[in-house]
């Protein structure tokens, strides 16, 4: 059962094509697990229909239908890329960035009990997977810029609430807490940060960014 | 361009207690049908005559939105007649139960400008691939073909000023605040005239705020 869910504007921006790869991720994976979201996101989608057919038409060059009918022979038939059959609880949106499931992400141990595995990074946009065994914390650390989470598998409690398989949590640039895995399976999150990490402990402040925070 | 996206307050969306699916049936209107139909022809008999009056008919509002979001013209004109050749590509797989020509039209659209202009991938939903326990909501796959002519109808009634928001949300590629600065109101107008606008719109769609 989901019970964080994006709101109206992050849902707008994924369906607009606004929102940038990273958090496009975010949606689609929170989308993979949330049948609420999904229909939320196709309501957007007719909308984005209903706004281009209302758009004052501009005429293509001369020549462009002849151009395009004349392409028509030389281009194959579209057919659906094949898919590996993996049922082991990863989201399709995010096998992509993996390169296999979860089972096949190679882990760097941040410490006794976190640990993290980096997916890509535009700009100050950085996206990547983090593990926690039950009952681990990540220390209290605020942001620079926000911080977008969905639980992959097991669960976290912060001050926010706690969230599950599917949830998603968004902290804002400055906002401060502590995420403590729940008791139970390993915790996995998709985490996307659009700035550094802001560390209480001193020796986290060190270690950061030696992980890629 | 893209950090925009996640600069401001998101806001949070809390679900109500779903209604009775009370869905109503509309009649489509006929340019969806006749839209479907021609598209049905390129799909089963690679009817060229059906795939030029789609052409016709969808790549001008094609380069309309790509120009609107700031693709230079060749560029926007180059797109555009991907966009349709996409569509000869991929007629096999429209399913007029799930969308429009025009809705999926504008998400081939919104890809291809993602993929050649912004060269990023976009994360895409697999449609036949969801998690195995997430419910499917009670109307989820009941949104209509229809859905897009009732939101055009609902479109036209907007008072111009909400339009206006909710085109440069949607096409513009800018950020609220940004939107703000250019139309000289404050960024809490462009937020409730946004809202409003939204919540009129799911209103014609039937649904409950």
């Amino acid at each position: 059962m989901i019970h964080h869910h994006p709101g109206e504007d992050l849902l707008l921006a994924y369906a607009a094509g606004a929102a940038d790869e990273a958090l496009s991720l975010i949606v689609s994976t929170h989308m993979s697990y949330c049948a609420i979201c999904r229909l939320r996101g196709k309501k957007l989608d007719s909308l984005g229909g209903a706004l281009l057919q209302e758009l004052p038409p501009a005429p293509l060059g001369e020549g462009a239908l002849d151009n395009v009918l004349a392409r028509l022979d030389a281009v194959a038939p579209y057919e659906r890329p094949i898919r590996v059959a993996s049922r082991d609880g990863t989201p399709a949106p995010l096998r992509a960035y993996i390169g296999g499931d979860l089972s096949t992400v190679r882990w760097r141990k941040m410490g006794p009990r976190l640990s993290y595995a980096p997916l890509f990074k535009r700009g100050n946009v950085t996206a990547g997977l983090i593990k926690g065994v039950p009952g681990a914390d990540s220390g209290v650390h605020s942001h620079h810029g926000s911080e977008f989470t969905v639980v992959l598998q097991g669960g976290f409690t912060d001050v926010t609430g706690n969230y599950g398989p599917g949830d998603l949590q968004m902290m804002e640039d400055g906002m401060s807490h502590n995420v403590v895995a729940d008791p139970g399976e390993d915790c996995i999150n998709l985490a996307v940060t659009t700035g550094p990490l802001k560390f209480e402990s001193l020796l986290q402040r060190i270690a950061a960014p030696l992980f890629g925070f | 361009m893209l950090a925009h996206a996640l600069r401001p307050s998101f806001s949070v969306f809390r679900p109500g207690p779903r209604r009775s699916a009370v869905v109503l049936r509309l009649p489509m209107k006929p340019e969806v049908l006749e839209m479907n139909a021609l598209l049905g022809r390129v799909a089963s008999e690679r009817d060229r005559t059906a795939f030029a009056a789609l052409f016709s008919h969808f790549a001008p509002r094609v380069k309309a939105y790509l120009l609107r979001q700031g693709a230079p013209a060749s560029v926007a004109e180059d797109l555009a007649q991907e966009a349709l050749l996409s569509l000869w590509r991929k007629a096999h797989l429209f399913d007029p139960a799930k969308a429009s020509v025009g809705t999926w039209l504008f998400t081939i659209a919104r890809n291809l400008r993602i993929d050649a202009i912004r060269r990023e991938k976009r994360p895409e939903l697999d449609p036949e691939d969801f998690m195995p326990d997430s419910a499917p909501a009670a109307d989820e796959g009941l949104v209509q073909a229809d859905d897009e002519s009732r939101l055009r109808q609902a479109l036209k009634d907007l008072p111009a000023d909400q339009i206006q928001v909710v085109e440069l949300s949607f096409f513009a590629d800018k950020a609220h605040s940004q939107i703000a600065t250019e139309l000289g109101i404050p960024l809490g107008t462009v937020k409730s005239r946004l809202r409003l606008a939204m919540s009129r719109l799911k209103r014609a769609l039937g649904d409950a705020e």
